[in-house]
């Protein structure tokens, strides 16, 4: 169970590539053997797959790396796999649009809605499917936790429309990309490498600036993780600093606020910054991931 | 890839991803304690491996090496990191000979002497045929590792390419297999043998003449690809643990400003050792999902229960054996005192009671949401309205305050009171780094 086996070197893969041909070693198949009898293998497969598959790795060893392992600080596991990423993954690659019907949060059906798929993503933190899309009649990008959609059928769109939906989606994604820099108090120049990996689930870059020994962080983010990534420097407390980003600079503010005036730190009369305008945007972002389905740009961008 | 040099391009290949371009040359060199003679070759075959690699990277990953290593989730979910593990030296005779062995083991069952005849026709002119000592040795390998198998027990012995799990398959369920692979390599851990297999399910499809896209259905958010190098040292670890043996290594603190180190008898590198050599009985792994990092435990006859971040260690090595009553016992002892850890303090424990703000004006209560999905073994229970309360007894302090804190005005530490104290003097401090903003509006 050595990953580091002469077999995976990059030279030999590539020459196989250039013969038709694979290495398949038994660790990769007794990983496989063991994450097959998970639970998310059942939605994966069709049944015969799943018993083809079986059969081909019976013999394997048993993969035994995982019991040595404890994990910490997971978020409670929603779903690894979800019943609808096989049809929806064909209909994204088929290019092909779909038709839905969403439950939403507080109860409610919106039925009929139509757009195009556009990618299958998985949050960590939360650990569940989301469908991003376009809605055909909004023109708008949407997010929809895979396990609202109630029902779910194909429709044939030209293959100009798929190729025009998708381009403006990554257009629409590219335009939703905000930036905010951070950096790191000095006196916590220590802990750098913790502050750095608490930040490397982001797109980042990292300078240094070898005369004042000051590091910053430039982290690119898109409009809707601004509440992830607020929640992140609160959980590095006073080791950063944002430096540049003024609407997150407010909200750190108002955080601050509010905070001493749970513990009778602050007067009430002390001015929250933009307060309300911020709760609003607060409870719509982190709403996102939990109602039925929303414009994820906040029907800001077209 | 001999040991020093392994060490050596782990450590690379994280500063790379977490510095993510802060380094000049020099510096970074520095950093490593290597020579910038040494960075510039370690560079240079990084990039080579990559260049060999690839397909399915987008040319600005490639272009961007030397300035970091970044992600962008929607372009590819393609782990750079894993080429870690193709970096293992191999002379170039032998890469072609191997593969040119399992190619022609996937056309038809072949002995040894048959695959010398097919190599000396195949061989580019200028490669000495292999004798049959070689492509003997190289059968027995290639077994070894399961890419080949025999065909049955009659001799002379004839092998055949262990590629059914690809070549069983329809189109359909080679999708699907490859989507499962994806799906539980990204998510799961430990995950390398997964990102290899995922490798080579996405060869199987392009070989196929599958549209690219067929591979570019998922995108994963907020994943720690670095966690992907520390893996390197799991399989040392459960051996260790398997066969109940002491491991010895070399740690270096990731506080401390040099992460690699050379050994001084090697004239390119410049420093001198520094750091600790640790002998214990190493007993779990611990993975933290907060920060996607690794750590070892151990124990060690002086200084009892023992952790390591797994990116300290180097020069790993199993040693003497333990018995199988030593080894229970410190298992049971350790198991016991990371109970209620939140993540590896062993610390005294503290009973922790927070108040929770319910948010205003939704419904929906992301908040509790939240402290169900993460807050571990704590409990919940409604106070009011707009209030609920958590409790915890939890192994020290410090594990747990970050998550707390993460929570900003949501969250009202009650007890212990000087754990109150602290909250209300950290958010004066971080009200001081903000308030000049209020006077910019």
């Amino acid at each position: 169970m050595n990953p580091f086996e002469k077999i995976f070197n990059y030279q030999i893969i590539s020459r196989l590539e250039e013969t038709g041909s694979y290495a398949l070693t038994s660790q990769e198949r007794s990983w496989l053997k063991a994450m097959l009898e998970r639970e998310a293998a059942e939605p994966a497969f069709e049944k015969s797959t799943r018993e083809k598959l079986r059969e081909m790795l019976h013999e394997e060893e048993d993969y035994r790396l995982q019991e040595i392992i404890i994990e910490r600080g997971r978020s409670e596991v929603r779903q690894i796999y979800h019943p609808l990423l096989r049809q929806l993954r064909r209909s994204i690659a088929d290019g092909k649009g779909i038709r839905m019907s969403i439950a939403l949060k507080h109860g409610g059906v919106r039925s009929r809605q139509s757009g195009i798929p556009f990618k299958l993503e998985y949050s960590m933190v939360k650990r569940e499917w989301y469908l991003l899309w376009y809605e055909t009649r909004r023109r708008a990008l949407m997010s929809t936790r895979l396990r609202n959609i109630i029902s779910l059928e194909e429709w044939e769109p030209s293959r100009q429309r798929t190729a025009e939906a998708k381009a403006w989606l990554a257009r629409a994604l590219a335009q939703r990309v905000r930036s905010a820099e951070v950096e790191v108090v000095k006196g916590y120049n220590a802990e750098l490498s913790r502050i750095l990996s608490a930040f490397s689930c982001f797109d980042k870059s990292v300078s240094f600036d070898e005369d004042s020994g000051i590091y910053r962080i430039r982290i690119q983010y898109l409009g809707d993780e601004s509440e992830f990534l607020l929640s992140r420097i609160r959980f590095l407390g006073l080791r950063v600093r944002i430096v540049e980003g003024e609407y997150m600079k407010r909200r750190m503010l108002e955080s601050a606020t509010k905070t001493l005036r749970r513990y009778g730190e602050l007067e009430e009369s002390a001015p929250v910054a933009s307060a309300d305008e911020a709760d609003k945007r607060l409870s719509a972002q982190e709403a996102e991931g939990s109602t039925s389905s929303s414009p994820a740009d906040g029907g800001g961008v077209h | 890839m001999a040991r020093e040099s392994f060490d050596k391009e782990i450590q690379f290949l994280r500063l790379l991803a977490l510095t993510g371009g802060a380094y000049s040359r020099q510096q970074f060199a520095a950093r490593l304690g290597i020579s910038v003679h040494t960075y510039d070759k370690t560079l240079r075959y990084l990039k080579e491996m990559m260049n060999a690699g690839q397909h399915g990277l987008t040319k600005e990953q490639g272009a961007e090496l030397a300035e970091g290593l970044r992600y962008n989730h929607y372009e590819s979910a393609d782990p750079l990191l894993l080429f870690l593990y193709r970096a293992k030296s191999l002379k170039e005779t032998e890469s072609i000979r191997l593969a040119l062995i399992m190619s022609a083991l996937r056309e038809r069952e072949l002995a040894a002497k048959e695959l010398m005849d097919f190599l000396c026709d195949e061989l580019p002119a200028d490669l000495p045929a292999p004798d049959e000592k070689t492509i003997r040795g190289d059968l027995k390998y290639l077994e070894e590792v399961g890419v080949i198998r025999r065909a049955d027990d009659k001799r002379p012995f004839r092998y055949r390419a262990r590629t059914e799990l690809v070549d069983r398959l329809t189109d359909d369920e080679l999708i699907d297999l490859y989507d499962f692979v994806d799906v539980l390599a990204n998510t799961q851990v430990p995950s390398v043998q997964g990102y290899l297999l995922r490798d080579t399910l996405k060869k199987a499809l392009k070989a196929r003449g599958l549209h690219s896209e067929v591979t570019e259905t998922h995108v994963y958010k907020y994943h720690f690809h670095s966690r992907i190098l520390d893996e390197a040292h799991l399989f040392t670890i459960y051996k260790a643990i398997e066969s109940r043996r002491r491991l010895k290594f070399l740690y270096l603190s990731p506080k401390k400003g040099t992460r690699y180190n050379s050994k001084n008898t090697n004239p390119l590198f410049e420093r001198q050792t520094e750091g600790l050599y640790e002998i214990i009985l190493p007993l779990k792994v611990i993975y933290d999902h907060q920060y996607g990092r690794w750590y070892l435990v151990g124990h060690n006859a002086r200084q009892g229960l023992m952790k390591f971040r797994m990116e300290g260690l180097t020069e790993l090595e199993a040693t003497e054996e333990v018995s199988q009553e030593e080894f229970a016992m410190r298992l049971d002892s350790a198991e016991e005192k990371l109970k209620i850890s939140w993540v590896i303090d062993t610390s005294r424990p503290f009973k922790v009671v927070v108040r929770f703000f319910n948010p205003e004006g939704t419904r929906n209560n992301f908040v509790k949401d939240r402290v169900l999905s993460q807050g571990q073994w704590g409990t919940v229970t409604d106070e009011t309205d707009e209030t609920f309360l958590y409790e915890i007894t939890v192994n020290g302090l410090t594990e747990i305050k970050p998550w707390l804190r993460s929570f900003g005005s949501s969250c009202e530490v009650l007890e212990p009171a000087w754990l109150r104290k602290e909250f209300i003097q950290e958010w004066k401090e971080l009200y001081a780094y903000y308030e000049p903003v209020r006077e910019d509006l």
